[in-house]
């Protein structure tokens, strides 16, 4: 578990989304599915945007993916936010999943020489509070030089 | 003609009016409806007519300056119809010009105006959104999402931040010559390098910044405007739309709210585009004209990377050449360049999220631009990259 970061605001639980919270609150990574034709979607909508079912479930999916997108916030927008320095933004799409999943999130345990795009990633989870936590991610693998040179991030 | 093309030239810009441009908080006493209303009169000197004959109001980004109360303020004779393009941020500021021309075309009302007007306590902070407590991964702002897909442009396509600077020079460059624009210094690559970074990978030189206006736009049918004031700027083309699986675009997944949908999750060729692609093809079927007809570009610059992705969604040159276009001097005034941000854009003239594009392809048709693109015949807009819907036109003589 990580540490919160001051100025990040708890989600709004509502009554579609709150088993996402909730399941990353006991540490599993779900995402909406669809009953009928298998499709997952994100963030929680009442309908599936393949098929049309309004029937759906919550699927556990493996937690891991690569590293989209991401931005490092210099400049952040509140005295709360600067207290935690630079972060950064990311969006992370998932393995193991039907059709494309990405999240927006945050990536622990990288700076601005480490974070990079395709940086295969796991979930962590950053608890609120007793009921619930935020998934996030860090690296796959250590970021120690050598490692990084034989997954091939780096040339030797 | 294709049935694509019915709407083409069938409706005109005839007048166009403005505020003086403000920086943040400069017009608060007033507030934006004080605002509107002297854009109103002006947009009507310039067209010729009588305030009270516009009989029908359009307006995006849900602006709290809504036409039924303008209609009431100016006496309107016979209010006919309004219409309000969904969606923050300037992305569907061509569907409240394709509302009006196609009320015009088809006869709902005689004139309908087009209006803006922006003042912080009527609209809150811009380039701030997410809940009061802040959202749960610090995505606070539209810089911080557009952030992202300049970050996948790079990695994709080689894009620098150099070239993202070529945009703010050119936008500087332009409203040099802007008697209107609010920054009128040219800036260099070095001053571009020496801006501190606000969301990496963006300086505060690729951003616009928050302004306070008043503007407006009156449309006719073309039969009408061929009796008025001005010389009319035809309505060539209007586009609205987004690709699959846009929605809220890069705000999506828990960035700014609990009902984001899309999102994220846009196909990588689209999410590196401004929402445009899809745009782009419609606008150039309706009007029966491509890339190649067009004289000058007037692309919505509230961030200067999408401006690099609207070249390419507008197909002047291949999806991930943008960089390159603008960075090898294929942007500016001298013989086969692009003409761009003829007036100095959201950048540098003002940022009245799309209005004054609007304006400066209305001159550069005119012939009265400060940057005049000689025998302009063809200019298009491109209104914001946001959330669906995005939107741009085509406008001609």
């Amino acid at each position: 578990m990580s540490e919160r970061m001051p100025g990040f605001g708890a989600p709004h639980l509502t009554a579609l989304n709150e088993g996402y919270w909730k399941a990353a609150g006991q540490g599993r990574l779900v995402i909406q599915r669809c009953d009928d034709c298998g499709t997952h979607r994100h963030v929680p909508v009442e309908i599936c945007y393949q098929c049309h079912s309004r029937n759906w479930h919550w699927d556990e999916v493996p937690g891991t993916g690569r590293v989209f997108s991401y931005t490092w916030v210099d400049r952040p927008l509140s005295p709360e936010l600067a207290q935690a320095g630079v972060y950064n933004i990311s969006v992370v799409e998932l393995d193991g999943v039907v059709g494309t999943i990405r999240l927006l999130t945050n990536v622990f345990g990288v700076d601005k020489d480490t974070l990079e795009c395709d940086l295969p990633v796991k979930v962590a989870f950053d608890r609120v509070d007793d009921e619930i936590a935020l998934p996030v991610f860090e690296p796959a693998f250590a970021l120690n030089e050598a490692e990084r040179v034989s997954a091939g991030k780096v040339s030797a | 003609m294709t049935q694509d093309e019915w709407l083409k030239g069938k409706a005109a810009v005839v007048g166009i009016g403005h505020t003086a441009y403000g920086r943040r908080g400069q017009f608060v006493e007033r507030g934006s409806f004080s605002l509107v209303i002297e854009a109103v009169q002006k947009a009507c000197d310039d067209a010729g007519i009588d305030p009270r004959d516009i009989d029908g109001w359009t307006s995006y980004s849900n602006d709290v300056n809504q036409g039924g109360l303008l209609a009431a303020a100016f006496g309107t004779k016979r209010l006919r119809f309004t219409g309000m393009g969904w969606g923050g941020g300037g992305g569907a500021m061509g569907g409240a010009y394709l509302y009006a021309a196609m009320a015009v075309a088809t006869g709902q009302a005689d004139y309908v105006a087009v209006v803006r007007g922006v003042t912080m306590p009527d609209n809150g902070r811009f380039g701030r959104m997410g809940t009061t407590e802040g959202p749960p991964y610090g995505l606070m702002t539209p810089g911080q999402a557009f952030a992202l897909a300049a970050r996948r442009h790079m990695y994709r396509f080689g894009t620098t931040t150099d070239d993202f600077a070529q945009i703010a020079i050119n936008a500087r460059l332009m409203a040099s010559k802007n008697p209107d624009a609010r920054f009128r210094d040219t800036i260099t690559l070095e001053d571009h390098h020496n801006s501190p970074i606000i969301c990496d990978p963006l300086h505060k030189l690729d951003f616009c910044m928050e302004s306070e206006f008043g503007t407006c736009v009156i449309l006719t049918s073309a039969e009408r405007a061929k009796d008025l004031k001005q010389p009319p700027v035809s309505l060539l083309s209007a586009a609205m739309g987004a690709p699959p699986r846009w929605g809220d675009a890069m705000f999506g997944g828990w960035g700014g709210g609990d009902e984001n949908v899309g999102g994220q999750y846009a196909p990588d060729d689209d999410y590196v585009t401004g929402g445009h692609r899809t745009v782009a093809e419609d606008l150039y079927a309706k009007a029966g004209l491509g890339p190649n007809d067009v004289d000058v570009a007037e692309i919505y610059d509230h961030f200067t990377p999408m401006v690099i992705m609207g070249i390419e969604d507008f197909q002047f040159c291949k999806k991930g050449e943008g960089g390159g276009f603008v960075s090898d001097g294929k942007i500016g005034l001298g013989p086969g360049q692009l003409p761009l941000n003829t007036h100095g854009g959201n950048l540098a003239e003002v940022y009245a999220h799309g209005m004054t594009h609007v304006f400066e392809a209305v001159r550069q048709i005119r012939g009265t631009s400060y940057n005049q693109v000689p025998d302009a015949e063809v200019a298009l807009v491109v209104a914001g990259a946001s959330m669906a819907p995005t939107s741009a036109m085509l406008f001609g003589k």
